[in-house]
């Protein structure tokens, strides 16, 4: 029995011994590939340069080169750091020894993920209308990532044919993707605004996900021509979430006409409508919304109102109400009033004149009401 | 006639292989510098007769090398080359008393064409 106990333990030691034996040499490999990779393309990228720097350069660059991955980010690197003409030089390089096909058969292949991958990177950093085709079918690839690379090689090159295969997707991505989909669209600038606008318009009714993530979208496009359609939007919309974000776009886009549209939501029951609504009237900066904001001071929840003392900072004369709420009965509003005071520099100006021995009567208000001592 | 030297400061390897590949081929001496610390401590030797320096690098910015430099009496011509692409940083560059400024991403014979001019002023 002892014998057998002992060649059990010599087998599973030796076991042991050889498996982290391998994992030694796979990891001394992979190192070494690294370094080997990493000195390639520092030659490649002296190469490409030199072609760059100098069209008529005879340089060699030869058909092993293409398949190279090192090469490949050579020329990605290089294509990052130059501009005009020179980007042509180094198109007719990739065309010309068949890097973009070598990447686009990798990325058609069934197998390994990770090579589908980075051909599907190399070929959303390349940003060649070559594979413009190649990009929009593999934007509903299984692999949520080779998607999301699409987009956003499709995005580099601006190719508007695939906004509309994009925003189409919105509906059925995961979150994450729908938000790095959204992202994408910002590389075909104005052009996006439309077919997310229609998609907002037809589809808002029936889901939430998918609009709410195009709505967000054009925030970020800063588009002023979404504004009349979101004015829409807002007046027929009875999803929260999608008018949350309507106004939060309108906020962003700061357009005064969507101020009426605006004020109606600040009756809103929903307390999140209404916080969102006074910020979105703050970014617009619209005076005559100050007796509206001053109001919302005194809403039931504190969430709105810390949302209309931060947008009282913003609107002109709206410092002047912040300290007439910190005088006035309620305690809630006074305290968000302080708290926004603080934050847009008033207490610290309040303290620094109170110190050289000049104060004025509000900025004694303010401090005393800071410290605690409330009229 | 003795080859004009230039240093070229930049902490990415693709811009400093980029540019050195060119100025080379061009005819010029060229030293490389990939952190601000190691530009200041090579630019303090004079012996450059011109500098690309870009503006965001590890240790110092290129900025602050060049206000270094001038504390110390350093006179090289500068050139500014900065991905940060606002007035302010090109305002602060010639305020500092660099001679030119370029934008990245760039176009090669156009920052050849400034060297070029520069070293001939």
């Amino acid at each position: 029995m002892t014998e057998v106990a002992q060649l059990a333990t010599l087998i599973i030691f030796a076991a042991n011994a050889l498996l982290v034996a391998g994992l030694i040499a796979l990891k001394t490999t992979h190192r070494i590939r690294g370094r080997q990779q990493a000195k390639r393309k520092r030659r490649y990228m002296g190469l490409v340069s030199r072609h760059i720097a100098y069209p008529n350069c005879t340089d060699p660059i030869t058909p092993a080169m293409a398949t190279d991955p090192a090469f490949l980010d050579a020329v990605i690197d290089v294509r990052n750091a130059v501009v005009g003409p020179e980007v042509e030089t180094l198109r007719g390089i990739v065309d010309r020894h068949g890097v973009m096909a070598h990447q686009i058969r990798r990325l058609r292949s069934s197998f390994p993920l990770g090579r589908r991958l980075r051909a599907a990177v190399a070929l959303a950093e390349l940003g060649d209308e070559t594979a413009a085709g190649v990009l929009i079918h593999h934007l509903s690839d299984r692999e949520p990532e080779i998607r999301i690379q699409a987009a956003k090689g499709l995005g580099r090159m601006g190719w508007t044919p695939a906004i509309d295969v994009i925003v189409g997707r919105f509906a059925t991505e995961t979150p994450w993707v729908r938000a790095r989909f959204a992202d994408t669209l910002l590389g075909f600038g104005s052009a996006a605004t439309w077919p997310l606008l229609a998609y907002i318009t037809v589809n808002h009714r029936f889901e939430r996900e998918g609009p709410v993530a195009a709505i967000r979208a054009l925030a970020a496009l800063g588009d002023d021509q979404a504004t009349q359609t979101l004015i829409e939007v807002l007046h027929e919309a009875t999803d929260p979430e999608v008018k949350i974000a309507t106004v939060e776009t309108l906020g962003a886009l700061g357009s005064p006409r969507a101020v009426p549209v605006l004020r109606n939501q600040i009756r809103s029951p929903d307390w999140r409508i209404r916080a969102k609504t006074v910020t979105a009237l703050g970014e617009i900066g619209d005076v005559g919304s100050l007796d509206l904001l001053a109001r919302a001071l005194t809403d039931s929840d504190w969430w709105v109102r810390r949302n209309a003392a931060a947008a009282l900072a913003k609107v002109g004369g709206g410092v002047d109400r912040l300290y007439e709420a910190l005088i006035g009965k309620d305690r809630f509003a006074a305290d968000a009033a302080a708290e926004s005071l603080a934050d847009a520099g008033e207490l610290a100006a309040a303290r620094r004149r109170i110190g050289e021995g000049r104060p004025r009567e509000r900025d004694m208000t303010l401090v005393g009401h800071m410290s605690g001592d409330r009229p | 006639m003795e080859k004009k030297r230039i240093l070229v400061a930049d902490d990415s390897e693709t811009i400093t292989t980029l540019l050195t590949t060119a100025l080379e081929s061009g005819g010029y001496l060229v030293t490389t510098a990939t952190d601000g610390y190691e530009t200041y401590e090579l630019g303090k030797t004079g012996v450059f007769d011109l500098v690309i320096l870009d503006q965001l690098m590890p240790g110092l910015l290129g900025l602050e090398v060049i206000d270094r430099w001038q504390a110390e009496g350093v006179t090289t011509p500068v050139i500014v080359l900065s991905g940060v692409d606002d007035d302010r940083t090109v305002v602060d560059s010639f305020d500092r008393g660099a001679v030119d400024f370029v934008r990245k991403p760039f176009r090669v014979p156009e920052l050849l064409a400034r060297v070029r001019h520069r070293l001939s002023v």
